[in-house]
């Protein structure tokens, strides 16, 4: 009896125990899932471009779920990254598309070696070299090539009975006969510098990739001139000359923003402009036109060129790369960024030349007359250093302006510039308190808050609404230059657009924001989260989706009937675009001043701070 | 204290052979350090060796090729062409004046813009269009790209002046590409059993091409990056390696990738811009070298091994040794503490000897003046009254010397001073002597008494008479002691063969009709002190000692006793003693006729310093007329001896303990006089109170010829007088 008892006794103690220890294995694996939540890998990875929030930096969020990616909207240009690395502050992985070796070597200590990593090895050798250093590192490699040439409305040409170009002769010819039918022949926006710097170097490829040409050119990017070579360039400004007088460039078309062309070419009042294999799909002329990407012609049809560059170049910085496990992690983001899947999300697998082997890039019909130059290799990689750009559109608006009246004149005024000293460098500021851009559930994004809140305080405007990743990098407390000033939010793609709109038209707004997808405005994650200057959210994240509850001004509910003035800053083209569609709005003043013209208001001219952040969100 | 000392002795010996093991080590450390650098520097050479000859093959090979290329831009320099020539056909035809020996060869012409012109074409740019780009007007390079097919050494000349073909298009470059394959001779080796990989590699360090039967190990684009991360075997880095090929032309290493060793070797191709490399598994390289060292090696670990084994061994050894002397010490200390006891023991022992032997001598010599006075007054025709006083004294004293003879054998027993001294015996005379003994005992006694003696195999045996008799004589003794008048005594002597055929045994049974014994008693009948019942004692007169020192002489001639006994019924007493046999030759032959003879007349010259003795011993011998001469000592007895003419004296009694001399160096004297034709045969006998066994055998030892103890027992002396004279 004695026996049982103790047998039965033995038997409840095991049950206890097996039972508790399955408990608490289960509140080990929930701890453990909260844990993971918790302690995801942050990858801090610099956006050259609002391009890449369309789908891109969602595809990389889904593709790496254990990673907590922070997403910044950089300036393109390799000098912000040296920005950032002035104040230790180096993003993991750097993207950029205005690229040349000679700016990136000043990186070069920062960055990771891939030369001997797989993901190097996907890429053809030859494209490779023209990103191997002297020591055989290579710090930077491409994704897939934008191409870059004229875009013609076809239709048009036949409309009119002009023969499509096949030479320069014949492009001024076609020109000739647009300018006498009363339709602008070629028209581009001459306001952005690399337009001035494409249009330039485009129009006389065949001399920049002549064997003086080429020898010039390994010259610059490898420092040993700074000028431009007279026996190159001299021909290069002859040609452009021809070019602006032959089509008839003028005064106009020197202040042409990068919209002008293309609305023109929309409305068939303009046959031809620059414009690359976006352009194609983006532009399609009046709707049924049939669009084609043509070469910069040159003086027979052998001479003609397409001039291409990599949509971006990606880099990874090398701190932390000595943790093999980050290491292999950081390749293989770079690696899903640059593969098919990456680069099918960039050129949407139509418009744009692979430099990797295993990448195959369907092209579009329109773009079907590329592929003899694909095949003869004629597809100029254009000199895009950061002067390159800045110098091309101080020279080219020169001439389109009258101010220089000759080739000489212009490479001398090249040539001057390029000597002299890069502008922008004085220190006109000092940022007394540090911003992180990080974003908490707590306080938000404090640096995007202090920007928006300063742009609210300088335009004077009732609300600013602005997505947080449009602010590069933390607020660094220091003195800064001009040039350090616009890093902290100048990017290609955003713009601050004027907008009257009721608090009703205001909350369908967010809605709709927070909701979009496949957009240049689209939330992937808390870093893409959007601030709010002089109202308050109150949004639910569930499943990585962002949900509108309400929207406050100073705790109290937006009063939806009343009128708000609104600076909204974001994609122009593409994120205003539908979300004032939605509320009913159809223009949205966007000739104001840019993000960095607030900042240089408010620092520089008016010496004031920044606004100080707000809790402008409750994430639930 | 001593630990510490101990510690110190140690601590020395164990220091230098610690410093010799560490040493050893340390020196095949070392040699094999330096054998592994030999081994890399013998390797190195080597390869360097390989490397330098392939690297004048493939110079030499490259210089072919490029006085084909100036052969044909001179070709071209010097050319008028024609508008119907075009570029194309102009191809073939440098191919088939220039390349038709040399399979494998492409030519190509590069117009001002970079556009490629080949026999069957334009191909467009040529992608590797840059690398014509620079100061230099003559590049060789590798190419391989994806507009021709193939992998190519590319010689590209610029020339001097363009030349235009064909509508005017201006040729910059004259460009022969040489497939790399068909060249496979100059840039790899089968040396190393087609294990070498050959690697061509850029200024920049970036791998231009790679050829090998097996997967590149290094697997890398840039081979220099690669290099300078790979571990190296001897202290190298690649800086190192770098400086060197940069001031020397050529530099070999030892590298380990993925755990596994291979040699490298960089050279660089003269004025081409690149560098060959050929990376080969080490185990592939002086494979002879390397198993010589290898064996050298291990020999040398196996002589150290054993080295520091024995070293181990030696030290243990010495360890031992140490230890063992201090217990050798500790033994030493021992056995002197233990050699000063028995010296001790010894001394006490002669001590004892002294005293045993000063007693026997010291009792026996009154003892013989009151027996023998004893006896002279008893044949003095005593009153009876007087007479039977007399007679008590005698049985008295003959008790006494009894008791006296027991106590002292038994005290010598203990003390090892009696051993058993096996001589050549007749041992049928020995029997028979202990037979005439008894038969004295019988005198006045109505006991029937029979003796029996089988023949013995041999008469003659070694052993010790003198302990037979002692033995035969208690026992019997005894035997007619407890024997009533009217009983029988019967004394057989057996002698049984031993097994290993050389020994007999001698088995003496003496059987009686006395008194026997009770069981108990017989338990303890070799006890000493026994006697059954206290009235034993005063009807049989003993000490009790009698059978005790019969055992103890049984025992002591590795033979054995037992008794049978039933009181009232009698004793049968069994005694056999092992004897060995020996020749007749060993024997000298001691027997005498024991037939009376007449002792009148005969003279005898008797030596005895004490009074009384000498008193006795001249009545006694005077009895039986027998003339004696008396000296005091030993030396007048030598005198006297030597002055008288020979056979002047029949006989010579000599006591022992003399003064001046004593009675063993005064026959030893009398038996070296040369002069005197009787000194050695005159008989000799002594006559002593030393009466011990070995009193007897130093008496025959000094030339003696038997011995009488005293008391004097006439009788015996009378029979020892006849039988030396007889003999």
């Amino acid at each position: 009896m004695k026996k049982l008892f103790v047998l039965l006794l033995c038997i409840l103690i095991s049950i206890v125990f097996i039972t508790s220890c399955s408990k608490n294995a289960s509140i080990r694996e929930k701890s453990a899932e909260e844990e993971q939540e918790i302690t995801k890998e942050k990858v801090v990875v610099a956006c050259w471009g609002n391009q890449m929030l369309d789908t891109y930096t969602s595809y990389l969020c889904e593709k790496f779920p254990q990673v907590e990616f922070e997403f910044v909207l950089a300036t393109n240009s390799t000098d912000y990254y040296r920005f950032r690395q002035d104040h230790d502050d180096m993003p993991d992985i750097l993207t950029v598309r205005r690229f040349a070796l000679k700016d990136a070597v000043l990186l070069k200590d920062y960055l990771y070696d891939l030369s001997n990593t797989e993901l190097a090895s996907k890429y053809y050798g030859s494209y490779l070299d023209s990103y191997t250093y002297d020591d055989g590192s290579v710090n930077w490699l491409p994704t897939c090539a934008e191409v870059d040439g004229f875009i013609i409305n076809k239709t048009l040409f036949d409309e009119n009975n002009i023969p499509i170009p096949t030479d320069y002769s014949s492009f001024i010819a076609s020109c000739e006969a647009f300018d006498e039918r009363g339709i602008r022949s070629y028209v581009s926006d001459f306001a952005a510098d690399y337009t001035c710097m494409e249009v330039l170097q485009g129009v006389s490829i065949p001399v920049l990739q002549s064997m003086e040409g080429r020898k010039w050119r390994v010259q610059y990017e490898s420092g040993m001139t700074n000028q431009l070579s007279k026996e190159v360039w001299l021909p290069v400004f002859e040609n452009f000359f021809d070019f602006v007088e032959k089509v008839g460039l003028g005064k106009e078309d020197a202040n042409y923003p990068n919209r002008t062309p293309k609305d023109m070419f929309s409305q068939g009042k303009a046959a031809m402009y620059r414009g690359t294999g976006a352009d194609v799909i983006t532009f399609p002329g009046r709707g049924n036109d049939e669009v084609l990407l043509m070469p910069y012609y040159g003086s027979t049809s052998n001479d003609n060129w397409y001039l291409t560059y990599p949509t971006f170049q990606i880099a990874a910085s090398n701190k932390g790369m000595d943790d093999p496990k980050r290491e292999k992690l950081i390749l293989d983001i770079m690696d899903a960024m640059v593969n098919q899947q990456g680069q099918d999300h960039i050129s949407y697998g139509k418009n744009m030349v692979p430099y990797r082997k295993d990448v195959t890039l369907e092209l579009m019909p329109e773009m079907d007359n590329i592929k003899p130059y694909i095949n003869l290799n004629k597809l100029y990689i254009r000199l895009a250093s950061n002067e390159m750009f800045r110098i091309s559109k101080d020279v080219v608006q020169m001439i389109l302006k009258g101010e220089v009246k000759t080739p000489e004149e212009a490479l001398d005024a090249f040539n001057m510039e390029l000597a002299g000293e890069e502008p922008g460098k004085e220190i006109v500021a000092h940022i007394d308190t540090y911003y992180s851009n990080d974003f908490s559930p707590e306080y938000g994004n404090q640096a995007a808050s202090a920007i928006a809140n300063t742009m609210r305080s300088i335009s004077g405007v009732d609300f600013v609404f602005m997505q947080s990743c449009y602010v590069a990098s933390d607020i660094y407390s220091g003195y800064y230059s001009q040039k350090d000033l616009s890093y902290i939010a100048k990017n290609d793609g955003g713009w601050p657009g004027y907008v009257e709109l009721t608090g009703d038209q205001l909350y369908t707004l967010v809605e709709a924001t927070l909701s979009m997808t496949g957009n240049r405005g689209a939330v992937c994650n808390d870093s893409t989260l959007y601030v709010s200057s002089g109202f308050e959210m109150d949004i639910t994240k569930k499943d990585g989706k962002y949900t509108l509850n309400a929207l406050t001004v100073n705790g109290i509910e937006l009063d939806k009937d009343k009128k708000y003035s609104l600076i909204i800053y974001g994609d122009r083209d593409w994120y205003m675009t539908e979300v004032m569609n939605k509320i009913g709005i159809t223009s949205v003043d966007t000739n104001g001043p840019k993000a960095e013209e607030y900042l240089t208001e408010c620092l520089v001219n008016q010496a004031r701070q920044l606004e100080a952040p707000s809790k402008y969100i409750t994430l639930r | 204290m001593q630990e510490k000392s101990i510690l110190k002795k140690y601590l020395l010996p164990i220091a230098l052979a610690m410093i010799l093991v560490i040493s050893l080590v340390l020196g095949v450390l070392y040699m094999r350090n330096f054998l592994m650098e030999l081994t890399v520097r013998e390797r190195s050479n080597q390869l360097k060796e390989i490397v330098t000859q392939i690297q004048a093959n493939l110079t030499s090979g490259l210089e072919t090729h490029w006085n084909l290329v100036l052969g044909m831009e001179k070709t071209l320099s010097s050319k008028r062409f024609d508008e119907d020539d075009d570029v194309c056909g102009i191809i073939a035809y440098l191919e088939n004046v220039y390349c038709t020996e040399l399979y494998g060869c492409k030519v190509m012409l590069i117009d001002s813009q970079g556009n490629a012109f080949l026999s069957s074409g334009s191909i467009g740019i040529w992608n590797d269009i840059a690398h014509l780009i620079g100061d230099k007007r003559r590049y060789t390079f590798i190419s391989e790209t994806d507009q021709i097919d193939g992998c190519y050494l590319v010689f590209s000349q610029e020339f001097e002046h363009v030349i235009e073909i064909e509508n005017d298009i201006s040729f910059s470059h004259i460009v022969l590409l040489k497939d790399i394959q068909t060249v496979k001779q100059y840039y790899t080796t089968t040396t190393y059993g087609g294990s070498a990989a050959t690697y061509i590699i850029r200024e920049n360090g970036i791998l231009a091409y790679y050829d090998a039967v097996d997967e590149d190990v290094i697997g890398a684009r840039n081979i220099f990056k690669a290099l300078r991360e790979v571990e190296y075997v001897q202290h190298d880095n690649f800086e190192i390696v770098k400086e060197q090929l940069d001031k020397e032309g050529i530099v070999a290493t030892e590298i380990i990738i993925n755990q596994a060793e291979y040699y490298y070797c960089l050279t660089k191709l003269g004025s081409y811009n690149m560098t060959l490399m050929l990376l080969i598994p080490a185990d592939k390289i002086a494979i002879n070298t390397m198993n010589m060292m290898n064996a050298t090696i291990r020999t040398e670990t196996i002589i150290v091994l054993a080295m520091v084994g024995l070293s181990i061994l030696a030290i243990t050894s010495f360890v031992n040794v140490q230890r063992s002397r201090q217990i050798v010490k500790l033994e030493q200390k021992n056995n002197r503490e233990l050699n000063q006891l028995r010296l001790v023991a010894e001394s006490a022992n002669a001590a004892k000897s002294t005293f045993l032997n000063n007693m026997s001598h010291d009792i026996r010599t009154p003892m013989n003046a009151i027996i023998g006075f004893t006896n002279i007054a008893l044949k003095q025709n005593p009153s009876s009254s007087i007479k039977d006083c007399l007679e008590k004294i005698s049985d008295s004293s003959e008790h006494l010397l009894t008791l006296i003879n027991d106590v002292l054998d038994i005290s010598r027993i203990e003390s090892g001073k009696i051993q058993f001294s096996p001589a050549p015996t007749n041992i049928k005379q020995v029997n028979e002597t202990v037979v005439n003994i008894v038969y004295g005992f019988l005198v006045n006694r109505s006991i029937n008494f029979e003796f029996y003696q089988e023949e013995p195999i041999s008469e003659y045996v070694l052993t010790d008479a003198v302990r037979i008799r002692e033995i035969l004589v208690n026992i019997l003794g005894n035997a007619v002691k407890f024997t009533g008048d009217g009983g029988s005594i019967k004394f057989s002597v057996h002698y049984l063969s031993a097994s290993n055929g050389n020994t007999v045994i001698a088995k003496y049974v003496v059987s009686d009709t006395g008194v026997g014994m009770s069981k108990e008693f017989i338990n303890h009948i070799f006890d000493e002190f026994s006697q059954e019942e206290n009235s034993a004692r005063t009807l049989y007169k003993g000490t009790g000692l009698g059978m005790t020192i019969t055992k103890r002489y049984v025992d002591l001639m590795g033979g054995k006793i037992s008794v049978e006994s039933e009181k009232g019924v009698g004793s049968i007493f069994t005694v056999e003693i092992p004897m060995n046999i020996c020749t007749v030759s060993n024997f000298v032959e001691n027997s005498y006729s024991s037939n009376k003879v007449d002792l009148k007349g005969l003279k005898i010259l008797l030596a005895e310093d004490n009074d009384l003795n000498a008193e006795i011993a001249i009545y006694q011998l005077e009895e039986h007329e027998i003339n004696v001469t008396r000296v005091c000592n030993g030396e007048e007895a030598v005198k006297i001896f030597n002055d008288n003419p020979p056979y002047t004296f029949d006989l010579i009694l000599m006591d022992v303990m003399m003064p001046k001399m004593n009675g063993y160096e005064a026959t030893n004297q009398i038996r070296s006089l040369i002069n005197h034709p009787d000194s050695k045969s005159i008989p000799i006998i002594a006559m002593t109170a030393n009466a011990f066994a070995e009193d007897v055998e130093s008496s025959l030892a000094a030339g003696m010829n038997d011995h009488l103890s005293k008391p004097i027992n006439v009788e015996e002396m009378v029979k020892t007088i006849v039988r030396n004279i007889t003999k």
